[in-house]
């Protein structure tokens, strides 16, 4: 085959794609079937990661203790009101018992593993035709191992089981999404929506971890600090990377360079940022090849920012801050998104 | 596991007589009757395992919480032989095309009104008779595209029409659900007989859509259309769209323009051509049908109207559905086709003749009275199995409005070996094989959804009045299913 019937062929391939655009409802429950599993394996690792930390620190630092379980709410914005405070009372115990099944199981909590596999899975329902069906199987494989008759036991037995079962489901379930799907629109959606949430909860959880750390009633003497950052790390899924690159360094400049600021590495803020752009490029490129929408323009101006930051930056600005920026732009995008493409 | 087997006095698919089964069933009888109760009862959770995973579920809604159940599955296929398939074919097809006719003829000239072959008084009182078609030209005059007639035996192992379900049939995902879990924990089965493939159904189908778009459309854009993911059905929406490579809408993401259909896309409005719909005329268009209806496209009657938009299967083709209409569909064979009909009906009384309903209110007790708009079981009085309250009730709901009512005789319906527990009991069966309409022809799916009363002694077969399914086999040529060979018993040992 020559290269111009090559190419003939890859044309008549584009185009056979780009004269069926996608329904925009479909193209939302990608993007929302893509961002609850991601959120239900970012929830999945902080619980395995939280419970393990506790057991390690023991009754060093009482106070702290505390802090962390309503850290595992504050990522999910779920920190105030009347339930965390009930959950929050008693024994370290029975907080650590109460919140674990409050984020499991609780019906009336969305952000529950539940809950964001039974939106996962409704949102893959309503699209089923347009996703593959190994991906359908694995996700609904995972929804019923936490509705099922015997969840609870195995739950009682092993919530730590549970939660590794429902990690590696989830990212059986990304690694399926590349695999099995065409990377057309569809898929395209589902890396945005991916990335997004992702971004979005690094973002939270690096500034819960960090207020946490400076703050002095906690107690944390300077030698145990490295502890509650490898945490942070493996909060973020990011721990034996970061081990690679920083060999025997955990110093606090270098953990958030890394989970902020990293081009290799999947979990990192700037390579979500740049992924999910790099998506919201190709979207447009299907649907009308010599424009860009403002999802793109966002993404692209915080692409860029990202790309050419160092630390001292983001010292200047404050992590803090820094990180609401990031988090707030991302809000924008998002926004965008469905104005150009959801709303039809 | 038949050695408590029973035929019941009835007509058995399997069994010529005790322990002699028929023919075309022989090898599968001799497989199954050599197989452990264990060995079955793996195959039985495998299967069960295979539908859940694949969330081949329906949902039975309680309370506030819906209940998501699989569809039981009867391992044990049913198989008809290739003979009594060309039979069914024929007679199937010709009913077709005759329904066809007639919906054409009422909705334009009434040709067999204005004959008194039908009364008239009779479709103008249906319910599912659309004044909005009078007139309406529907491409390549079709209007049943898709049929799924309900079939029973009786005593005789006489082939009946019960129904003829012109409207929105479900249950073919099943069907194609079926073979294909049958295929995995059942290999060996097959081994020994030549059954007639089912899978392109999604792929005729599709024909069956295209072949109606509006002339002028080239590659004509083809959808589903669904209520949506509550639906009991959905996942057969679902399920089609998928295998026919078309999009699956709801009715927001359609909108009509200037008389044409378009559905909403991340990039903009596209052409739609043809809509297989499944969801009732009622709530097809709100400002048509039902004002109150969120799942239609408000202005599609209209685009339907003009032309530019297919709707499969067309509007008001339940007027043909109506079970007062179905007594007389013998005659609209005759009337024309000007042939016999090759399959009967059921014998049925229509309460609103007089000298029927007279005895009918006399026979109450020996006979299935049902509602003529109602379907899926409900609205129904089995005779034979109700309280004197229970016919006091219907006697007087059939005096207060004759027309919504006929009576048939109770037919025993045919039984067929179901694994129950952990042995063979009979179980009474329909079957409902899918139809596609091409106008000039009839394409009948080789086979068909077999439902299974799985209720001891019970002859409704509806999935929402606990009914389950099997595979149907139809064999590519008469025979016992010899032919087993060594190969095939070594299949059956690795698999169990």
């Amino acid at each position: 085959m020559t290269q111009s019937q090559m190419m003939n062929g890859q044309d008549r391939g584009v185009t056979g794609a780009a004269n069926r655009p996608m329904l925009s409802r479909v193209a939302d429950a990608m993007y929302w079937m893509s961002r609850y599993v991601e959120r239900a394996e970012h929830i999945s690792r902080i619980l395995v990661e939280t419970s393990s930390l506790l057991t390690d620190i023991g009754d060093l630092a009482p106070a702290l203790r505390r802090e962390y379980w309503r850290d595992v709410l504050r990522v999910l914005g779920l920190d105030a009101g009347e339930v965390a405070e009930q959950m929050l009372q008693g024994t370290d115990e029975q907080v650590a018992f109460r919140i674990c099944h409050y984020m499991t199981f609780e019906p009336d909590n969305p952000s529950s593993l539940l809950g964001c596999l039974t939106m996962a899975r409704e949102n893959a329902r309503s699209v089923r035709e347009n996703i593959s069906g190994e991906m359908w199987e694995n996700l609904n494989k995972l929804y019923w191992s936490l509705r099922g008759d015997d969840a609870q036991a195995r739950y009682d037995e092993s919530p730590q089981e549970i939660y590794r079962q429902v990690l590696l489901g989830t990212m059986l379930f990304a690694g399926l999404t590349d695999q099995t799907l065409a990377h057309g629109q569809g898929w395209l959606f589902t890396q945005i929506g991916k990335s997004l949430e992702r971004l979005d909860l690094v973002c939270r959880t690096i500034a819960a971890r960090s207020m946490l750390l400076q703050r002095p009633d906690m107690g944390i003497e300077a030698d145990e600090r490295n502890i509650h950052w490898m945490s942070l790390l493996r909060n973020c899924g990011s721990l034996e990377a970061y081990r690679r690159i920083h060999v025997g360094d955990m110093e606090p400049e270098s953990v958030v360079a890394f989970l902020v600021l990293e081009r290799r590495f999947p979990q990192s803020i700037r390579y979500c940022v740049h992924h999910a752009h790099d998506a919201a490029v190709r979207v447009r490129a299907e649907i009308d090849p010599h424009t860009i929408d403002q999802a793109v323009r966002i993404l692209g101006r915080l692409n860029t920012q990202l790309e050419y930051a160092d630390v001292g930056e983001i010292e200047r600005i404050g992590l803090i801050s820094y990180l609401g920026q990031i988090r707030s732009t991302t809000t924008d995008a998002a926004e965008a998104l469905r104005q150009s493409y959801f709303l039809h | 596991m038949f050695s408590e087997y029973h035929l019941n006095g009835i007509f058995d698919e399997m069994f010529e007589a005790v322990g002699e089964p028929r023919g075309h069933y022989r090898s599968v009888h001799t497989r199954l009757a050599a197989l452990s109760s264990d060995a079955f009862q793996r195959r039985r959770r495998m299967a069960d395992l295979s539908f859940k995973n694949q969330g081949i579920t329906f949902t039975v809604y309680s309370d506030t919480t819906g209940v998501e159940k699989i569809f039981p599955f009867d391992l044990i296929p049913r198989i008809v032989p290739s003979s009594e398939w060309e039979t069914i074919e024929k007679g199937l097809s010709q009913r077709l095309m005759a329904l066809n006719a007639f919906c054409r003829d009422v909705y334009h000239e009434q040709r067999i009104l204005r004959e008194k072959i039908i009364p008239a008084e009779l479709i103008y009182s249906a319910k599912m008779f659309r004044r909005e078609m009078l007139g309406l030209q529907v491409p390549r005059d079709i209007y049943i595209h898709i049929c799924g007639t309900d079939l029973i035996r009786d005593k005789q192992g006489q082939y009946l029409v019960l129904e003829d379900n012109g409207r929105t049939p479900s249950g073919v995902s099943y069907v194609l659900e079926n073979r294909a879990v049958m295929k995995r924990v059942f290999p060996a089965l097959f081994g020994a007989y030549r059954v007639r493939a089912i899978e392109d159904y999604p792929h005729n189908l599709l024909h069956c859509l295209q072949n109606v778009a509006p002339q002028a459309r080239e590659d004509p854009t083809v959808v589903v259309l669904t209520p949506g993911i509550y639906n009991s059905a959905y996942f057969e929406h679902s399920f089609l769209a998928r295998q026919m490579g078309v999009e699956l809408v709801e009715g927001r993401d359609l909108i009509v323009d200037n008389n044409s259909v378009y559905m909403r896309t991340v990039a903009g409005l596209r052409r739609v051509d043809v809509i297989y719909r499944r969801l009732d005329d009622d709530f097809l268009d709100p400002l048509t049908f039902r004002p109150d209806s969120t799942l239609g496209v408000p202005g599609l009657m209209n685009a339907y109207r003009c032309g530019n938009v297919a709707l499969v299967n067309a509007v008001g083709t339940g007027v043909a559905d109506d079970k007062a209409i179905y007594p007389y569909v013998p005659d609209m064979i005759r009337f024309y086709l000007g042939r016999e009909p090759i399959l009967n009906n059921v014998p049925t009384y229509l309460c609103s003749r007089e000298s029927d309903r007279r005895y009918v209110l006399e026979h109450l007790h020996e006979l299935v009275v049902k509602s003529t708009n109602e379907s899926g079981g409900y609205g129904m009085l089995m005779g034979h199995q109700s309280t004197s309250a229970e016919r006091a009730k219907f006697a007087e709901m059939i005096r207060a409005d004759p027309r919504n009512f006929i009576a048939q005789p109770i037919v025993e319906l045919s039984q067929h070996p179901s694994l129950i527990d952990d042995r063979f009991e009979g179980r009474r069966i329909d079957l409902r094989p899918y139809l596609l309409s091409f106008g000039d022809r009839v394409a009948v799916m080789p086979g068909g959804l077999t439902r299974v009363a799985l209720r001891r002694g019970s002859l409704v077969v509806n999935s929402s009045q606990g009914g389950g399914s099997k595979d149907t086999w139809v064999l590519e040529e008469d025979g016992d299913g010899g032919g087993m060979t060594h190969s095939n018993f070594i299949a059956e040992g690795v698999t169990v």
